[in-house]
């Protein structure tokens, strides 16, 4: 804040044109906007092209849903956290159990985790091909949307078969998953389509989209987050991993089955043009989108037989007094709970710590000096959602 | 490093009793006293070996109400009756506030938890919005729904509701309002709507449109 | 046209000025028609190209075979729409912007020769005159923007202004070698100057004339505001930059102005690059008022092609590429085709 006050005010005593008065142009990227992922409001102060103050205004969403929490049973407050990162729920569900689970004595049952993780990553992909189509869409490229909402067709398929919704799915409990598999052959299903993503459809949009000239012209060398900044902001997920640094929640602060999986996990590594610019933050959301598909035949092809709850679905969850912080990689970053029980089965406090809410911030900072157009560019590449930044 | 080996660090620093170590199965954490929380924050940050230099989670806590026996019933917040009305109790809430800061190194690969507690009327806590710019929003965010105020806070604004919203939602004793600029907010149907059918008109039909 | 004022002197017994003014005004309403089918044609051409080139299938419903009244359905539907000016815009300026914008490529129409002596204006200046008044177009869009006074209009309109009187120049430098080898700016005579066959047309004549095609359909995308270099009115960024606060048949006119000027520059890119009315094949040209529709349509159709394809170009690598990349090549073309011209004697 205090570099963009010296810059405004730097800005304002210079004598631009001698004998006129100036003034930076103020201008509302407002609430209702198609390329502002959502209702956010972008305050800007530009200068022509160049955008000299970026102040974004969030709470458009506000749910209060940490409230609700203290007022709804641990199980019941799980269909809430589908509605933070509304585009691939089931890793907000994963979050939020693995915290609860964290604090009690639950024993997961493999089956359960295994379907945790199968159903996650699907909903992570999903998110994925979103955050790729709209940031063509703010480009320009208007047919890689309809391709990568082809896909995420299948996957909203393939998830109402075993959850029941096609978007909001309220699938896991603290202690397992609520459904088993269907009966008809799911497995296969999602076999397949992994595959066919791998083999036919990555490769398009890599011929289409990501080595497009324009395309990395507009995004290459724009809109740079060095390490210490985004580590500062805490930025976590693709873009901190756009930015150099090694860090995922499922490699370095393992959860679930992961540490039996084997992937990669994908980082900038400046190929078109500096490291942590906007193409960077691209390719890791792509190449993750490779690595969810490996882990996805992994945990598939290792999935075990057994009960997928180890509560009563029927009865309340009863959890010990204590306070922890978790953390699991959701699809954009690092989601956290820090969830304060007293031993009875509502939480007393449920603080949600989203990673869009820390990356967005960023743009403060970062969004000085660009232009109007990469400044669209950048919020593309952030990749955030207002229903998590609100909650 | 070891949650206690860092915590011997900091009281080294700090000096005694400016902090205290619980110890806890799952998540140990240090007590420390509201007046050195931003000095103690910018050691375990600037120390080389300790180097915390995410502040993963801020959170604001409103202690009212907490069982610490464990047996607690969750009943601590206020509804509404049957009827709409709201629930009113007579126990005034005169619990502490706190604040549990989360932290995390990318180099050293360690975390740590600082707490801090404080009374209700007291709620004022210097800011480590300088030492972690990610602490600004999380800042906002405690004052807008908690009521903690952060001093030297550069922006000190709402962030999450309305600018001109009154009330802290997340406090235990919180009271939603009636309305709030001439939206009912319980339930109640809107006063001198515009769109309402003059007295005189005719009856409606309800039914769906054919087709 | 001989036939057409010897009808109006002779048989209908007018005077020349009388004849002129009738030939001019049905010419003049034949355009006007002509101009509005291909609006309504393109519409439909361009839902239906950009489903298929996205794996879907585009309008399948309105007039039951793959969608053909869709158009006809919009433009019904935008007549009906309330007409909107908002408060504080500036009345005068905010109605006479897509009249100007659509006067500006509607004039251009009046020089394109549609088949051999079917011209509307057998123009001398014929190329200079198209070239001169479809730049009335940038009046108009900065006109509308300003007057809509919206703060995003201003950004499009100004974006577009300057985007489209740069690219102007190697859209003309392109040209260039064309007059040089024909020696004439009349239309007709660029027309009948490519004569016999499809490697007598200019984009095969010689290489840097090629290289001048390729020149002239790219700056021909960005005087359309159209495709890799639509920044004045991109959707994502500017709402609909310096047409948003344009409704019902203000925004029609807008519409309608957008596919007349893309029409309008894939006929002259068939005219003075694709042989005119000739057909490829030497001997076979029964119908040239067709072959050259036909032209101009697959013109319109790689337009399109190009358009759903590529991403956005940003404002200032737009300039960078017309400035730095765009205007030496197309000089060096002139200068290539000059020398190639003097090389192999064909300097008329």
């Amino acid at each position: 804040m205090a570099t963009n006050d010296t810059r405004l005010t730097g800005w304002a005593d210079q004598d631009h044109v001698p004998g006129l008065k100036s003034e930076l142009l103020e201008l509302n990227m407002g609430p209702q906007h198609p390329a502002t992922h959502g209702v956010l409001r972008l305050l800007l102060h530009t200068d022509g092209e160049i955008v000299y103050k970026v102040t974004p205004v969030v709470g458009y969403l506000h749910r209060c849903a940490e409230k609700i929490a203290e007022g709804v049973d641990y199980k019941q407050w799980v269909v809430y956290t589908d509605r933070f990162d509304y585009l691939g729920p089931v890793t907000n569900n994963h979050a939020y159990v693995t915290a609860v689970e964290k604090l009690t004595e639950l024993e997961v049952p493999a089956r359960a985790e295994h379907l945790r993780v199968v159903t996650a990553e699907l909903s992570r992909i999903a998110s994925h091909l979103i955050a790729l189509a709209t940031f063509g869409l703010d480009m320009g490229a208007w047919t890689p949307l309809l391709y990568c909402f082809r896909e995420r067709e299948v996957i909203l398929n393939l998830l109402e078969r075993i959850a029941g919704g096609r978007m909001l799915y309220n699938y896991m409990v603290p202690g397992g998953v609520r459904y088993d598999l269907p009966q008809d052959n799911w497995v296969s299903d999602v076999l397949e389509f992994v595959t066919m993503l791998e083999n036919k459809k990555l490769p398009d949009y890599n011929t289409l989209l990501t080595y497009n000239k324009i395309f990395i012209e507009r995004t290459s060398d724009v809109a740079i987050i060095d390490r210490e900044t985004a580590i500062d902001y805490g930025c976590t997920g693709p873009v901190l991993r756009g930015s150099g640094v090694q860090f995922d929640c499922r490699r370095n602060d393992p959860y679930s089955i992961y540490p039996q999986l084997d992937f990669e996990i994908p980082v900038g590594k400046g190929e078109m043009g500096t490291v942590g610019d906007c193409w960077d933050r691209y390719i890791v959301r792509v190449r993750e989108i490779e690595q969810s598909c490996r882990i996805i035949r992994q945990a598939l092809e290792q999935l075990p037989e057994g009960p997928v709850h180890a509560i009563e679905l029927k009865k309340p969850v009863r959890v010990p007094a204590g306070a922890a912080y978790s953390r699991t990689e959701a699809a954009k970053g690092e989601l956290g709970h820090y969830i304060i029980s007293d031993g009875g089965t509502k939480p007393f406090r449920n603080k949600v710590r989203s990673c869009s809410f820390c990356n967005l911030q960023v743009i403060e900072k970062v969004g000085v000096g660009q232009m109007v157009s990469d400044l669209v560019a950048f919020v593309g590449s952030l990749d955030i959602v207002l229903g998590e930044i609100d909650r | 490093m070891e949650p206690k080996a860092i915590f011997d660090l900091l009281t080294a620093h700090l000096g005694e009793g400016a902090a205290e170590y619980r110890e806890n199965d799952i998540e140990s954490w240090a007590c420390v006293s509201v007046a050195r929380i931003a000095d103690a924050c910018r050691f375990l940050r600037d120390t080389e070996g300790l180097e915390f230099g995410q502040l993963m989670c801020l959170s604001g806590i409103d202690w009212d109400g907490y069982d610490e026996n464990g047996k607690g019933k969750s009943v601590a917040i206020l509804g509404y009756e049957a009827d709409g009305t709201p629930e009113t109790s007579d126990r005034v809430a005169d619990g502490e506030l706190g604040v549990a800061y989360h932290l995390y190194s990318h180099t050293c690969d360690h975390k740590f938890t600082l707490r801090l507690r404080f009374p209700r009327d007291k709620a004022t806590v210097p800011t480590v919005s300088d030492i972690w710019s990610t602490a600004r929003w999380h800042e906002r965010e405690a004052w807008d729904l908690m009521g903690i105020r952060f001093e030297g806070h550069p922006d000190p604004r709402r962030i999450l509701l309305s600018e001109d919203w009154v009330g802290h939602p997340l406090r235990k004793d919180y009271q939603m309002p009636d309305q709030w600029l001439n939206v009912p907010l319980r339930g109640q149907p809107y006063a001198n709507n515009p769109f309402a059918p003059a007295d005189d008109a005719p009856a409606g039909d309800d039914t769906p449109a054919e087709g | 046209m001989e036939a057409m004022y010897t009808f109006f002197m002779d048989k209908a017994g007018m005077g020349e000025l009388g004849a002129h003014i009738t030939v001019a005004a049905i010419m003049a309403s034949l355009m006007f028609i002509v101009m509005a089918l291909c609006a309504i044609i393109f519409t439909w051409m361009e839902r239906k190209v950009a489903g298929f080139l996205q794996s879907r299938y585009g309008p399948m419903r309105t007039g039951r075979w793959h969608g053909w009244a869709q158009a006809v359905a919009d433009m019904l539907k935008i007549l009906g729409k309330e007409d909107i000016i908002p408060a504080e815009a500036d009345k005068g300026l905010f109605v006479f912007a897509p009249l100007l914008v659509l006067l500006g490529s509607l004039l251009a129409w009046a020089a394109i020769p549609w088949a051999p002596d079917f011209v509307a204006a057998d123009l001398d200046l014929g190329l200079f005159y198209i070239f001169a008044v479809s730049s009335l177009v940038v009046i108009g869009i900065l006109m509308a923007g300003w007057a809509s006074n919206n703060k995003w209009s201003l950004y499009g309109a100004a974006r577009g202004a300057a985007q489209m009187v740069s690219y102007e120049i190697p859209l003309a430098l392109a040209a260039i070698p064309v007059v040089m080898y024909t020696g004439s700016l009349n239309t007709q005579d660029i027309v009948i100057a490519q004569q016999g066959g499809i490697w007598n047309w200019f984009f095969l004549r010689n290489p840097f004339l090629f290289v001048a095609f390729i020149m002239y359909f790219i700056a021909s995308i960005a005087e359309t505001n159209r495709g890799p270099f639509d920044m004045p009115e991109t959707e994502s960024e500017l709402v609909s930059g310096y047409h948003t606060e344009y409704t019902g048949m203000r925004f029609a006119f807008f519409f309608l102005a957008e596919y007349a000027n893309l029409f309008l520059v894939s006929m002259i890119a068939v005219m003075i690059f694709l042989g005119g009315w000739w057909s490829p094949i030497p001997g076979l040209d029964f119908a040239p008022a067709l072959t050259f529709i036909i032209k101009g349509v697959i013109m319109v159709f790689m337009n399109m092609w190009v358009r759903w394809t590529l991403p956005r170009v940003r404002v200032d690598q737009l300039m960078h590429l017309c400035w730095k990349v765009m205007i030496p090549i197309t000089l060096i073309c002139v200068i290539g085709a000059g020398l190639w011209m003097m090389a192999s004697g064909a300097a008329s």
